[in-house]
């Protein structure tokens, strides 16, 4: 008698598969999908490339053609949104994309390349040229020499100053 | 092996325990946790049989850990559980580097067995006395004396070359293949690739016509490394993803598990609107999985109706989840300390959360009793597969497995967390023992959730969702507990500096509760084997990244070059 | 990929993983998602299938089944690499007892002399049921592909013309005056 039930609360229940792959389905708001680089906010900082539990997120800096090159490889990402968290300047974040497949592994890459920031004083390349700008841009009028600076170099000029002043 | 203490009072309270303890070593107590240092010399098994037998506490895991480069030696920590005095007893053991060797407790204590034999695998710890001291956990072409868990190993160590695993590969043709049966029985070969699994693990089931004599399992195909990777690449907040993922049905208890103990060694209070949206995303995740269990159930007894309805009303669940976290299963909510801002459930989505939930139970409840109470579910699942309350004692099991054997045992009532300190659980507990009950309890157990979800939601507190945790101090040793669907889930941190964990260790509950399996199986029909293996809802990419079971006390076998692959 | 118009039979192949991919492939299959009417049957043996659903980052423990279970299936074949872990290694990408997805297999499957079967990654973790239908769809040719490889370099000239131009303002507020290159200091610590 109950297997009858069963089957008459079913049939009552109707069709309950989607259509998916021949109409789209409803995407909740909050979905996690493919993280994507805008690559005109990014600043190469690397803020991501630390926060990123998968190294998913890669970082590689080419002194030959004096490049950083920020990877993304959604082929490994987790989609735990810790780059979105991360990141100062809002350039990466979780987009609702689901269908992500490919075929190819290279079209599951994202590259961003900016330009490496050499030290004016040792000549090293430490950043890129486009956080400088941003940082310096952002600083009031009298620090903003010591921001292009490379770390070490600043703290040898800044001492170098400091023992003049106490003098 | 009986303790000498016969004439000793029981120690009333935590504090009574530790000058009680004082007669085997030095106990230092540092709020829930005992330690025990410097055991008397051959006191340490007394000592165990005293806490595990007779103080009516049960041994729960035991951790090797290689604390060379602070202190230059081993350390072993056996962990008990004593519930009545609310304090876990860390018994401190120390190997020295040039001759590690401790005492094996697992005369005593058979559970100890494979705890043992893995701080072998990892650390190179040996055991004194142990029955069965052999590898068990790395692969059988892994060189000896390479122990992955030492600090000096580096955790990206491939080993060996491609050369050397194609090799293997090739030698390891299943035309070789040919199993022992002990006795005149014969050998069925489960996995490790077959259609009733779906994950690599390799069962021999020992049958006599069509009754089983005997089982084996031989697990271990999913060890991924999780501890390596946590103490050495990962920072305390990305090691709760690699903790969420150790399962993916229960991930969000094991996160949670983590944070716990990370929060628990650094003193951190969390906010209570975090552990109340835990509270709620753990239910939510027990649903989930109970759902699931269901419907593996109805499928693996033969009736797909059932499979599919279940699975289908479970879709509902997983919207809910998806809506709530943005997720269908990596809930991705936990940090140490709280929960991240964008996890956050205000009024709309708690209304959600309601709505969709009373729909849920009203389909399922349209569903189930009538299901359950058909005629070949009851006939296929009354008295099979039946764990007394004695056994069930006897391997220690935990969660609904245990509950349907009458045992009452449930971390959220009686060691509560997160928001389950501020709720009354009701835990459904039945007696009979067998795989009816344990659907039983499961069906109450998600209506009780479903209830405790609407509590928890009236009463959610307007406080931060994060603590500060920029603090963290070195060298503390914290134990989390949850209870995951399957029962009760253990993970044990110490930690470190540079932001990072020196050792974690979960414990899965499926570890405690796949050693009733034989029992069980024993004196069953061969049709009925798989639905008993179910009904501990055996998770085993929870259990793998730990530990490898051998439910015989059998000899060595190195059975992982021998599997067949499925259908052959 | 003609061959794949047609009914698929996938035989589902875990190396590995959490369970995560591997239920979702159940999803899948189960009412809603339901792939079985686009004619995706789940068959228990790899000699029965024409697809492998790969899930796991290739544990050194399962790989020889993995092997011999991948090499069972007759050709052509195709593998569609479920969930992050398959497509590249995932979290545990690096670890010491894991060949790290996919690729790390096709290494060994090449030091044996065999080549890689065509292969369709489909990220996610897991993946939704619908991103592994669309994985499928696309296997057979029924599905476009979404995804391409973005590559932005930024342009050189104005690159360097800031570059110029933040030196500039370095040279203009320490004019001469500079102090010798290898002066080291010490956080916090002026030492002379």
């Amino acid at each position: 008698m109950n297997r009858i039930k069963v089957l008459l609360e079913n049939l009552r229940r109707g069709v309950v598969t989607e259509q998916y792959p021949f109409k789209p389905i409803r995407v909740p708001e909050r979905l996690r999908g493919k993280p994507v680089i805008d690559p005109d906010k990014c600043a190469g900082c690397g803020a991501c490339v630390n926060a990123c539990p998968p190294n998913a997120l890669t970082m590689r800096d080419d002194k030959h053609s004096s490049m950083r090159f920020i990877v993304l490889f959604i082929g490994r990402c987790i989609y735990c949104g810790k780059c979105e968290e991360a990141c100062p300047f809002g350039a990466i974040r979780l987009t609702r994309e689901f269908e992500l497949a490919a075929e190819n592994r290279e079209d599951l890459y994202q590259v961003v390349g900016l330009r490496l920031y050499h030290c004016p004083l040792c000549g090293e390349p430490f950043t890129t040229v486009r956080l400088i700008k941003r940082v310096v841009e952002a600083l009031p009028e009298e620090q903003r020499a010591a921001a292009t600076l490379c770390p070490r170099c600043r703290e040898s000029v800044t001492a170098h100053y400091r023992s003049y002043a106490r003098r | 092996m009986r303790s000498s203490g016969i004439n000793q009072v029981r120690p009333r309270n935590k504090y009574e325990l530790m000058i009680d303890l004082r007669r085997f070593g030095e106990p230092r107590l540092r709020g829930k946790y005992l330690f025990l240092s410097r055991i008397k010399s051959g006191r340490l098994r007394d000592l165990v049989d005293y806490l595990h037998w007779r103080l009516g506490g049960y041994y729960s895991t035991s951790i090797g850990v290689d604390e060379r480069p602070l202190d230059g030696y081993f350390h072993v920590y056996h962990v008990f559980v004593l519930e009545e005095y609310g304090v876990y007893v860390l018994v401190d053991l120390i190997a020295d580097p040039g001759h590690p060797v401790v005492e094996s407790i697992t005369p005593v204590v058979p559970a100890a067995n494979w705890a043992e034999r893995e701080i072998m695998d990892f650390i190179g710890v040996k055991f004194r006395g142990h029955p069965e001291p052999h590898r068990l956990i790395l692969p059988d072409d892994w060189p000896e004396n390479v122990y992955p868990l030492r600090k000096d190993y580096p955790y990206d160590d491939k080993l060996p070359t491609s050369d050397k695993i194609a090799k293997l590969v090739r030698e390891s043709s299943p035309a070789t293949w040919e199993p022992e049966a002990p006795g005149d029985h014969t050998v069925i070969p489960v996995g490790p690739y077959h259609p009733a699994l779906h994950e690599p693990e390799y069962f021999e089931l020992f049958v006599e016509g069509e009754k089983i004599v005997d089982a084996r399992y031989k697990g271990f195909m999913v060890h991924r490394g999780i501890e390596k990777i946590a103490e050495s690449r990962l920072s305390y907040n990305q090691v709760s993803f690699i903790a969420e993922r150790i399962c993916g049905i229960c991930g969000f208890t094991h996160s949670t598990a983590y944070c716990q103990a990370v929060e628990e060694a650094a003193g951190i209070d969390v906010p209570e609107r975090a552990e109340y949206i835990r509270s709620i995303l753990l239910e939510i995740e027990r649903i989930h999985s109970h759902f699931l269990w269901m419907g593996v159930a109805f499928h693996l007894l033969g009736y797909d109706t059932g499979f599919m309805i279940m699975w289908r009303l479970r879709e509902s669940i997983m919207d809910l989840a998806e809506e709530l976290t943005g997720s269908r299963k990596m809930y991705g909510a936990n940090i140490v300390g709280g929960i991240r801002d964008k996890w956050d459930i205000r009024d709309d989505k708690a209304a959600l959360i309601k709505r969709m939930l009373d729909e849920i139970r009203e389909e399922y409840l349209k569903y189930i009793p009538k299901i359950i109470s058909l005629e070949e579910i009851k006939k296929r699942t009354r008295g099979v597969g039946v764990l007394s309350r004695s056994d069930a004692r006897k391997y220690s099991v935990l969660g609904p497995h245990a509950r349907a054997s009458g045992i009452k045992t449930d971390v959220r009532k009686y060691r509560p967390y997160a928001a389950y300190k501020y709720v009354n659980v009701e835990i459904p507990v039945l007696d009979d023992g067998d795989i009816y009950a344990r659907m039983i309890v499961r069906h109450e157990e998600i209506l009780a959730s479903i209830d405790l979800i609407h509590r928890l939601l009236d009463n959610i507190p307007k406080t931060p969702l994060h603590a500060d945790t920029s603090y963290i101090p070195e060298r503390r040793h914290g134990i989390g507990c949850t209870e995951a669907p399957r029962g009760e889930d253990l993970h044990f941190v110490i930690t470190g500096r540079d932001n990072k964990l020196y050792r974690w260790r979960p414990r899965a509950p499926t570890y405690n509760n796949l050693l009733s399996v034989p029992a069980m199986l024993r004196g069953e029909y061969l049709a009925d084997a798989p639905i008993i293996i179910a009904s501990i809802d055996p998770c085993f990419s929870c259990t793998d990244h730990v530990v490898v079971v051998d439910l015989r006390s059998g000899r060595r076998r190195p059975l992982r070059t021998r599997g067949v692959v499925g259908g052959r | 990929m003609k061959l794949y118009r047609r009914s698929l039979w996938v035989f589902h192949l875990n190396s590995g993983s959490c369970n995560g991919c591997d239920i979702e492939i159940l999803n899948a299959l189960a009412p809603r998602q339901d792939a079985e009417r686009l004619g995706v049957k789940l068959v228990g043996s790899p000699r029965h299938a024409d697809a492998i659903l790969f899930t796991g980052p290739v544990t050194r423990e399962a790989l020889p089944s993995v092997v011999r279970a991948i090499q069972a299936v007759p050709e052509p074949k195709i593998v569609l690499a479920v969930g992050a872990c398959a497509c590249g290694g995932g979290i545990w990408h690096d670890s010491y007892c894991v060949l790290g997805g996919i690729q790390g297999l096709y290494r060994v499957l090449k030091s044996m002399g065999v080549a890689p079967p065509k292969t369709i990654y489909v990220p996610g973790c897991p993946p939704k049921p619908e991103a592994i239908i669309h994985g499928i769809m696309l296997a057979r040719g029924l599905a476009g592909q979404r995804q391409a490889r973005s590559e932005y370099f930024e342009e050189q000239g104005p690159a360097v013309k800031a570059e110029e131009d933040l030196h500039r303002l370095f040279h203009k507020c320490f004019p001469g005056r500079l102090p010798p290159k290898t002066a080291r200091v010490e956080w916090g610590v002026t030492r002379y």
